[in-house]
């Protein structure tokens, strides 16, 4: 099956085309925080290194996140709008199981870690298994020193600064003799559509319409007003990150 | 020829199909009272998260709501241009990506040129050239239409739009959100002779709007009566403070008018959904001999069907955006 893959929740357009268990292409083009000025190019590209156009494109899957929630939301919308309009199926995979992906063929169990900005990470631990990964934990959303607490064996850290964090945490896991390993790496175009083709073929696809990020944290705001149930509405309250203007 | 629009500049998630810039096939909105409400304001994260939700639903929606397939549009038509920037991208995505798998031309949209279009939509003998008076809660501009795609700006806020003032004037009183239609409501029961607000600018040459001024002026007008938690008159507070608003917005577009000699004007934007403001320009307008326009209901407010006709207009200049089309969340209005 055909899939293309695309995942703009990290500072790069990761794209990538699969056919079966053959990559096709693959590519992770310099985004930085503008995901939006080159996407389509970036599919288009990514097509045509593959000797494909739009419409043989079978499947569509997609990275849901975590990650940047600005850069993320582009790579959902684009790749629903052409699910939609192709009338292909989709599927949203997370981006923490596709960089778990990649690291596949460790010897240890994978932790995914993605920077959640202030102080904290998106985390989840996987099994690499027989070229797949299965997760193992809870997503997490926290501190980064509390993320050692969910580690007891030997584990290779992957993200895009897997090598800041592991760095922060190796003492504890030191202190504790727990060897671990880190394989820095951002997200891939190519494992996206692996995994999303490993759904298709259980029969599983997402709404093409409802297709949503996975945020896994709630917005400032929200957070403060369900933090104090206040009703904004009301005495003209100030909330952070609130524009009054329209 | 057969454009669909695309409009999520702020808090409303729209899409809209339109036949050779003047019929509307389909106009749909999906608003977010209720987050506005709650919030007491648009959060631009929260704003844009439920963009991403609906904007499939929504494009969707206008397609079958239109009576058309896609395989029947010939054009994107997205706004681009002014708004919020988290809330723009998902906009500009999607039309991004029905452009290229539809293989139809895509065109970036400024919000400002959406809403003049808004008025041509609802007036096609709406003659040129003329002044326009774009008014919402995020702009309070005088233009110079001298054709369609050729304008002059005139006069713009200094600081809030005259939207935004009646906004924050509303949840200052705790009156409810958004702050226009609520005043517009409360003011048909009220004295609008009941408190002389001022009118910021209107005695001097500039035709320039500021409504910050007004807004502190009325609240530090009942500042002491709130804090003896006395019972105020809310309807009378509300329809002198609107009066004040539309005496200086009617008072400036006929000054332009004037000065540029043009017996034609147009109101577009979200407050020329305000039965005071239409009334006191017809009235005036009547008197001087000029002619006034003002949209459709259903397209004063944000929707995508004025941009889709902005955009077929400027395709038609021959002013298609590339694949790499970006969105500029404060952009002039360019002329």
């Amino acid at each position: 099956m055909k899939v293309l893959g695309i995942d703009t929740s990290s500072y790069v357009n990761a794209i990538g085309v699969i056919d079966g268990d053959k990559i096709l292409s693959d590519f992770t083009f310099e985004a930085k925080t503008d995901s939006l000025k080159n996407i389509v190019t970036n599919i288009d590209s990514a097509l045509g290194k593959a000797n494909l156009t739009l419409e043989d494109v079978q499947g569509i899957g997609v990275g849901l996140g975590p990650g940047s929630w600005t850069g993320v939301r582009i790579g959902v919308t684009v790749g629903k709008i052409l699910a939609y309009v192709t009338k292909r199926p989709v599927a949203g995979v997370p981006t923490l199981e596709a960089l778990a992906y990649n690291a596949r063929n460790v010897t240890t169990l994978i932790c995914s870690i993605i920077n959640a900005g202030r102080d904290t990470v998106y985390a989840a631990i996987y099994r690499p298994q027989k070229g797949a990964v299965t997760r193992l934990s809870e997503y997490y959303v926290g501190d980064v020193q509390k993320l050692t607490e969910m580690i007891t064996e030997p584990t290779t850290f992957t993200g895009p600064e897997a090598q800041f964090y592991s760095k922060l945490m190796r003492p504890t896991f030191e202190s504790q003799s727990i060897n671990i390993e880190v394989m820095e790496d951002i997200p891939r175009g190519y494992a996206v559509a692996m995994l999303a083709e490993a759904r298709f073929q259980k029969g599983q696809t997402d709404n093409v319409l409802s297709l949503e990020p996975m945020y896994l944290k709630e917005s400032t705001a929200k957070a403060f007003v369900n933090r104090y149930s206040i009703n904004a509405g009301v005495k003209g309250q100030d909330l952070p990150g609130v524009s009054s203007g329209r | 020829m057969l454009v669909l629009g695309v409009e999520t500049s702020c808090d409303e998630t729209a899409a809209a199909l339109v036949a050779d810039g003047k019929v509307v096939l389909s106009n749909v909105i999906a608003t977010q009272l209720d987050l506005l409400n709650k919030y007491g304001g648009v959060v631009p994260e929260i704003a844009a998260r439920r963009h991403t939700e609906l904007i499939g639903y929504v494009i969707k929606e206008a397609v079958d709501s239109g009576g058309k397939t896609l395989a029947e549009i010939e054009a994107v038509a997205a706004t681009s241009k002014n708004g919020l920037i988290g809330c723009l991208l998902v906009g500009v995505a999607a039309a991004k990506a029905l452009s290229y798998s539809l293989r139809v031309p895509l065109i970036g949209v400024h919000h400002i040129e959406g809403h003049i279009f808004a008025n041509i939509l609802s007036n096609p003998k709406m003659p040129v050239p003329h002044i326009c008076l774009t008014v919402s809660g995020g702009h309070t501009m005088l233009i110079y239409v001298h054709d369609y795609c050729k304008y002059e700006i005139l006069g713009n806020t200094l600081d809030d739009a005259a939207g935004e003032a009646f906004d924050k004037i509303a949840k200052f009183f705790g009156i409810g959100f958004p702050g226009g239609p609520v005043i517009d409501e409360l003011s048909t029961k009220g004295d609008r002779k009941a408190f002389r607000f001022p009118r910021p600018l209107l005695g001097s040459s500039t035709l320039d709007f500021s409504f910050s001024g007004l807004k502190t002026s009325v609240i530090n007008a009942f500042k002491s009566r709130i804090a003896a938690n006395e019972v105020l008159p809310v309807e009378d507070i509300a329809a002198s403070f609107q009066e004040a608003i539309v005496d200086v917005l009617v008072s400036k577009t006929l000054r332009a008018a004037s000065e540029r000699q043009v017996s034609v004007v147009s109101v577009t934007g979200g407050v020329s959904a305000n039965r005071r403001l239409r009334e006191v320009f017809s009235n005036a307008c009547q008197r001087k001999g000029i002619e006034v326009f003002f949209p459709k209901l259903s397209l004063c407010t944000d929707n995508a069907a004025m941009i889709a006709a902005a955009g077929y207009a400027r395709l038609k200049e021959g002013e298609a955006a590339g694949l790499d089309l970006n969105v500029i969340p404060s952009a002039p209005f360019e002329v």
